[in-house]
């Protein structure tokens, strides 16, 4: 059984639990303590492929291209909260566009395959708690082949 | 007219207040103020961070009467319940018989302090 999607999703937590300086790390969670800051959050991705305009004789359990669009969410509270989720922002995306497993074993990019892992963008939001609190959510996209027979 | 300070704060602050030290530049003043730190979450990105908002409401004659101005409030370093804050707004809250007879809400931060 081979799911990219959630190897991809799982392989996500684990590269942003290696960013220096993060206490706590999660899936899908919703609610975070601000003892567990600065925090990193994957939010699992919509996904979504190109097959609604492919009406061809094509069978219905060959491989097809899949994109999905995980996002990350950086929570912290601090006084310059601003710098330091520009910090933990490079952190991330050096790690997820240059992750081995990632881009060789999982989404297969360059001479490994068809994937492509690209940055999308972010956005940010500040606000007052106990202290200066921001988040940051950055999007990525995660294009690879899903395989029917596999799955 | 009713006198709002004799009816309404000084009963209030005598059975709610608590003992703080405000300090402004080189003025160290001892006060009295109602705390008001309440629990306050935060959503960024639909995650939701909980905490609190710190806070403490002070009468403004007081301030007056110890030598505080009105410019001297943002920033000072403000200390009750064992915790100390730094004061990073005060909107005055206004009184029936005026806003100088009546409290200001110290909207606090953490004091990063030492």
């Amino acid at each position: 059984m081979v799911d990219v999607r959630e190897d991809i999703l799982a392989r996500l937590l684990a590269v942003v639990g290696t960013i220096p300086n993060i206490r706590s790390t999660y899936r899908n969670n919703l609610n975070i303590d601000e003892t567990e800051l600065p925090s990193a959050v994957v939010l699992d991705g919509d996904e979504e492929t190109n097959d609604s305009t492919d009406l061809s004789m094509r069978p219905a359990n060959r491989p097809t291209v899949v994109q999905m669009h995980p996002e990350i969410l950086i929570i912290h509270q601090d006084p310059n909260v601003g710098s330091e989720l520009d910090v933990l922002r490079r952190e991330l995306i050096k790690r997820v566009l240059n992750d081995t497993a990632l881009n060789e074993q999982i989404v297969k990019t360059g001479r490994f395959g068809n994937g492509a892992i690209r940055y999308l963008g972010c956005q940010t939001g500040v606000g007052w708690l106990r202290d200066l609190h921001g988040g940051l959510k950055a999007q990525f996209l995660f294009k690879y082949t899903l395989r029917p027979e596999q799955l | 007219m009713i006198d709002y300070s004799a009816l309404l704060y000084d009963p209030i602050y005598d059975v709610l207040g608590v003992p703080a030290t405000l300090t402004a530049g080189a003025s160290e003043v001892e006060l009295t103020v109602l705390d008001e730190t309440r629990p306050k979450t935060r959503t960024e990105g639909g995650v939701e961070t909980s905490s609190v908002g710190p806070g403490a409401f002070v009468r403004i004659p007081e301030l007056v009467a110890k030598g505080i101005a009105r410019d001297q409030w943002i920033g000072a370093v403000l200390t009750f319940n064992g915790r100390s804050w730094i004061v990073r707004e005060a909107p005055v809250q206004g009184s029936p018989n005026g806003e100088d007879l009546g409290e200001v809400r110290f909207l606090l931060k953490e004091a990063h302090l030492g």
